[in-house]
């Protein structure tokens, strides 16, 4: 296990520190950190830092929210067909993301036959070309990933309602909570380190997320949806600038490393609090 | 005056609604597919038209199989994520096996490093390994490919499953300790059946984690290992012109069709498998 992701990262470190290319690959100069300064004065790649950020709060958010609201209704008292409804929710994510993507990008945001404006056009929106404009495709990316991203997050939270029993909800309706201070004082406390962990889950795989943006947008119009693992890809497969490739990979993996660290420490932190 | 008792049944029509609306946010993507693939050709039809099948041709199909190379991809798919579950399960189930058992001061380090390589972002390991394939002459082969693959399942794999070998209870060991059994009795014949369903949802996760997988494949891959996560976007380059939205459509299908029939049989192993990992944190 240390040879197959060890070898690979320890690599990876050296030619990001080295000017490597393609075409030129017995030629290969020590650089020191000069890759990692020469990114970060660069603007595409300060812009493409943007988006990734951007978009991995876009996912995180709405795959948090929507699994909250999604795994409420499905646990409330008397709802039927319970094992039906989370077997067809766990489609998005078992889904393959590349024909996600593609599902998406050709029957859902098509500016002309596609169901969004179709269902826009009924309420009477002007159809938009979703993902071949610069204001929305980031947008439209943010909105396709979280749909493939909320079931995780549907499940994990209706796995931890469930567990809550009747007996908590009817003490508070005793002590005469409503419906909305029974969700705030009680149930969401009792969610956090769930919350803490679907949100890390979430944001590591969004920030990372390559599928479903190359085949959505692969990256444009312009360079609107270009987040760091496309740039990545761009600059190391296509303009064979491997040293460079590497910097920017390893520039997302010390972020990572970062939010990893922060992770660990809360939810230590949690667990002292909670003992 | 509404009465109490018709306001509780108000509430839970509601949110049937509202759940029957997340229904089909969640499954119309992948209907659409189906739909446009069943209709002779997508192109200039509404999504109404579509879905009645207006045009029904199955045409779509044999255009997918035939110019779409499909069994070809279709068997780098199946020999990579099938070789990915057999080699995860021989490896992995004695490992977490073993770091459960070990003290907890040595595994917290451990699973500490497991967890940690669970953040590192894909393309930090492609770029080095597609190099390094190069040198070592693995470049576009089915075993560079599957060896990128295991980086990711191992650790993932072994997490998991030091989570369900933690849940086997100790009685069970010692009463298994005092009837005679070797270690190797404990681990096979006294662990492994109570962990049973938990290996059964990891070997399914693997499945479709790398029959999904698409980075590793498009950086690593040579033509003769092509997965059909590669095959399929081969069509997206002369899409745009639109004649082919159709093909498309049915190709998407049977790339999905695996997984969707999976998720739909064992969706009990398979919600198991995500929120294992919830309740340990």
């Amino acid at each position: 296990m240390l040879v197959i992701v060890g070898v690979p990262l320890a690599l990876g470190f050296r030619y990001s520190m080295h000017r490597v290319f393609l075409y030129d690959f017995n030629n290969q100069i020590f650089k020191g950190l000069d890759n990692y300064a020469y990114a970060l004065s660069d603007p595409l790649f300060i812009k493409a830092l943007n988006t990734t950020i951007i978009f991995t709060l876009g996912c995180v958010a709405t795959g948090i929210l929507f699994g909250l609201l999604v795994a409420f209704l499905l646990n409330s008292r008397k709802v039927r067909w319970r094992p039906f409804w989370v077997s067809l929710f766990l489609i998005p994510f078992v889904m393959t993301p590349v024909v996600g993507g593609i599902a998406w990008r050709f029957f859902m945001w098509q500016q002309e036959f596609g169901v969004i404006n179709a269902i826009g056009g009924i309420f009477g929106a002007d159809a938009r070309y979703w993902l071949l404009d610069r204001e929305t495709a980031l947008f439209a990316s943010i909105v396709s990933n979280s749909w493939h991203l909320t079931p995780l997050s549907i499940l994990v939270f209706y796995a931890a309602l469930s567990t809550i029993p009747d007996e908590l909800y009817d003490a508070s309706h005793i002590d005469g909570a409503g419906p909305f201070q029974t969700l705030w004082y009680v149930v969401l406390p009792l969610l956090r380190p769930h919350v803490l962990f679907v949100s890390v889950i979430l944001l590591t795989s969004a920030f990372r997320e390559f599928d479903m943006i190359w085949a959505l947008t692969g990256g444009g119009p312009g360079r609107s949806t270009t987040v760091l693992s496309i740039l990545a890809y761009n600059r190391g497969i296509a303009n064979q600038d491997m040293g460079m490739a590497n910097t920017i990979a390893f520039t997302m993996f010390a972020i990572m490393a970062v939010v990893a660290w922060i992770y660990i420490t809360i939810y230590r932190r949690m667990l002292e609090k909670s003992t | 005056m509404i009465s109490p008792k018709a306001r509780k049944r108000i509430q839970v029509f509601l949110i049937h609604v509202l759940l029957a609306i997340w229904l089909v946010i969640s499954v119309l993507p992948p209907i659409m597919l189906l739909a446009a693939s069943l209709n002779a050709s997508a192109l200039f039809r509404s999504p109404w038209d579509l879905l009645l099948l207006r045009d029904f041709s199955i045409e779509n199909y044999t255009t997918a199989f035939v110019a779409g190379d499909f069994w070809f991809f279709f068997a780098n798919s199946l020999i990579i994520s099938t070789a990915s579950v057999i080699i995860v399960l021989v490896t992995c189930v004695p490992m977490a096996y073993g770091l459960s058992t070990i003290s907890d001061r040595a595994r917290n380090a451990i699973s500490f490093g497991i967890l940690a390589m669970r953040f590192i972002p894909y393309v930090v390991l492609a770029l080095p390994l597609f190099l390094l394939f190069v040198n070592l002459g693995l470049a576009g082969s089915r075993v560079g490919l599957l060896l990128a693959h295991l980086a990711i399942h191992i650790p993932f794999a072994t997490w998991m499953l030091v989570g369900f070998f933690d849940a086997v209870p100790r009685e069970l060991e010692e009463s298994g300790i005092i009837d005679g059994c070797n270690a190797w009795n404990l681990f096979w014949d006294i662990a492994v059946p109570v962990v049973r369903s938990g290996i059964v949802a990891l070997a399914i996760l693997v499945f479709i984690m790398s029959w999904n997988e698409y980075l590793f494949a498009l950086f690593l891959a040579g033509s003769n290992a092509q997965p059909l996560t590669v095959g399929i976007t081969r069509f997206l380059g002369g899409i745009e012109s639109g004649a082919q939205y159709g093909v498309i459509a049915a190709y998407s299908v049977l790339v999905i069709l695996p997984v969707i029939v999976f998720s739909l049989v064992a969706n009990r192993y398979i919600v198991s498998g995500m929120t294992a990992g919830a309740v340990k944190g």
